[in-house]
């Protein structure tokens, strides 16, 4: 087996096929590992993906990657009103995340990126102080050592490498939102992607509705990581299954309804890493932090991300230069363009988990679906001086949002 | 020192991701516990989405 390449990417989601798609391309001989025997398996995930990133990297979604289009969204306040809105055009897919990210790979074998599964990284190598390879272990086989000048971590939430190269990786409860569910069936849905919003449903979170085809759904639930299980040590806290559970149990269609899958996660809603890149080292995707504050959505910004890393890798491989002072091209970047839209959704965020019910209640009672959009976008003006006009005293947790 | 009830994990491996540690790491399909890493912080209980880890205090 090969042990000398340009790059070993750790991580054969979307953020590392997509990198070794453009470096292989540009001619670097990459490597992915990824410690799942299968790509993609398990999935934890929501599966959702708006079509924005695919379109402008060029790429056609298979059909075997998509489980249904989506054609808008039901956002629905706590005391059940809900704002829709529609698009004729598909603006989303819900995944078969399965299939998706085994495409990815696939894509990135056919620009020449080799693919390992079942293939874990231990530690990094050194030499003089300098990172300059890895050692993995394939199942059940003897420790082997592989060399690159470019470690990518693209590890996902537990970013164990990239912890041992310096980064600060570890997530804090206040930054993650616990997950869980259910794929569930029979769903009659109309393509909408549903999200419910209320501190009794989904505690600084909320609960979402995924349709998939066949008349399935990922029903899942997301609530704020400091809030979670707290119950154990005597503080009142929240179970995200128990409240699923509840939450289940209490809709009309779904309490009868099967599951056929039982799944959940932690995912990051926080700050970005500070620094994404070293010496010989480079993370991206989710292992950086890279995830939607809001949604915690992560692919669209790993496959985004991917570009500007691998594109940096690239002149990195041409001057045979993969020093900081190269790689941070990709970083400058990056908090130049994804950086800015995401400390507006992290600004959101907060200031979203300071509202109660009542307030939600409000909220979503003043503004429009072209409101959403333009809150969506990062433009908050409009829609907070329309809340503010028929309830002023919010400016003290809206205020953030314009800069009072 | 913590106790993973194994048979309800459902591998997220979401307490890996948040111990300070890395006293947890997803390894085939079982989450495997490092005690000599644990600080007893009991990160991986709170955020456990399917609740199967719990904090066994002073038994390091």
């Amino acid at each position: 087996m090969k042990t000398n390449y340009d790059a070993i990417v750790i991580g054969g989601g979307p953020a590392g096929s997509t990198f070794a798609r453009i470096a292989a391309a540009g001619g670097m001989e990459v490597l992915v590992i990824d410690k799942r025997k299968e790509i993609g398996v398990p999935v934890r995930c929501g599966e959702g993906l708006g079509a924005r990133e695919v379109i402008a990297q060029g790429l056609e979604l298979p059909k075997r990657c998509i489980s249904t289009e989506i054609y808008g969204a039901k956002v629905v306040a706590p005391n059940g009103k809900s704002i829709i809105w529609k698009d004729k055009t598909t603006t989303g897919w819900v995944l078969e995340r399965k299939m998706f990210d085994k495409w990815l790979c696939e894509l990135a074998i056919d620009k020449g990126a080799e693919v390992r599964t079942y293939t874990r990284a231990t530690e990094l190598i050194k030499k003089d102080g300098k990172i300059v390879g890895l050692k993995v272990v394939q199942w059940g086989e003897k420790e082997q050592e592989i060399y690159a000048p470019l470690i990518v971590s693209a590890e996902g939430m537990e970013a164990r490498i990239a912890k041992a190269a310096g980064f600060d990786t570890t997530h804090r409860l206040y930054d993650v939102d616990t997950c869980y569910q259910y794929e569930m069936k029979p769903y009659e849905h109309e393509n909408l992607i549903e999200l419910y919003f209320g501190n009794k449903i989904a505690p600084r979170g909320y609960v979402w509705i995924f349709p998939k085809a066949d008349k399935r759904a990922n029903v899942g639930i997301g609530i704020g990581g400091n809030l979670t299980n707290s119950d154990k040590n005597g503080i009142p806290g929240a179970n995200p299954k128990v409240l699923m559970d509840e939450f289940i149990a209490n809709h009309p269609t779904l309490k009868d309804a099967s599951t056929l899958v039982d799944f959940g996660g932690v995912i990051s809603v926080g700050a970005p890493l500070n620094e994404f890149v070293k010496d010989n080292f480079m993370v991206i995707g989710t292992a950086a932090k890279q995830v939607d504050p809001i949604h915690g959505g992560g692919i669209a910004l790993a496959m985004e991300t991917a570009v500007m890393a691998a594109d940096a890798a690239l002149k990195a491989h041409k001057k045979k230069d993969f020093s900081k002072a190269t790689l941070l091209e990709y970083e400058t970047k990056w908090k130049q363009t994804l950086g800015k839209k995401m400390e507006k959704r992290l600004m959101l965020r907060k200031v979203m988990e300071k509202l109660n019910d009542d307030d939600l209640n409000y909220i979503f009672g003043a503004i429009t679906q072209k409101d959403l959009n333009e809150v969506m976008e990062g433009k908050f003006a409009g829609p907070v001086a329309k809340v503010l006009a028929g309830r002023p005293e919010l400016l003290k947790i809206l205020g953030v949002l314009i800069g009072k | 020192m913590i106790t993973i009830r194994h048979e309800g994990c459902i591998l997220c491996a979401g307490c890996a991701s948040v111990c300070p540690t890395g006293a947890l790491e997803l390894v085939g399909n079982r989450i495997v516990y490092y005690p000599e890493k644990c600080v007893d912080c009991g990160a991986c209980v709170k955020v456990c989405p399917a609740n199967v880890i719990t904090l066994k205090k002073g038994k390091k």
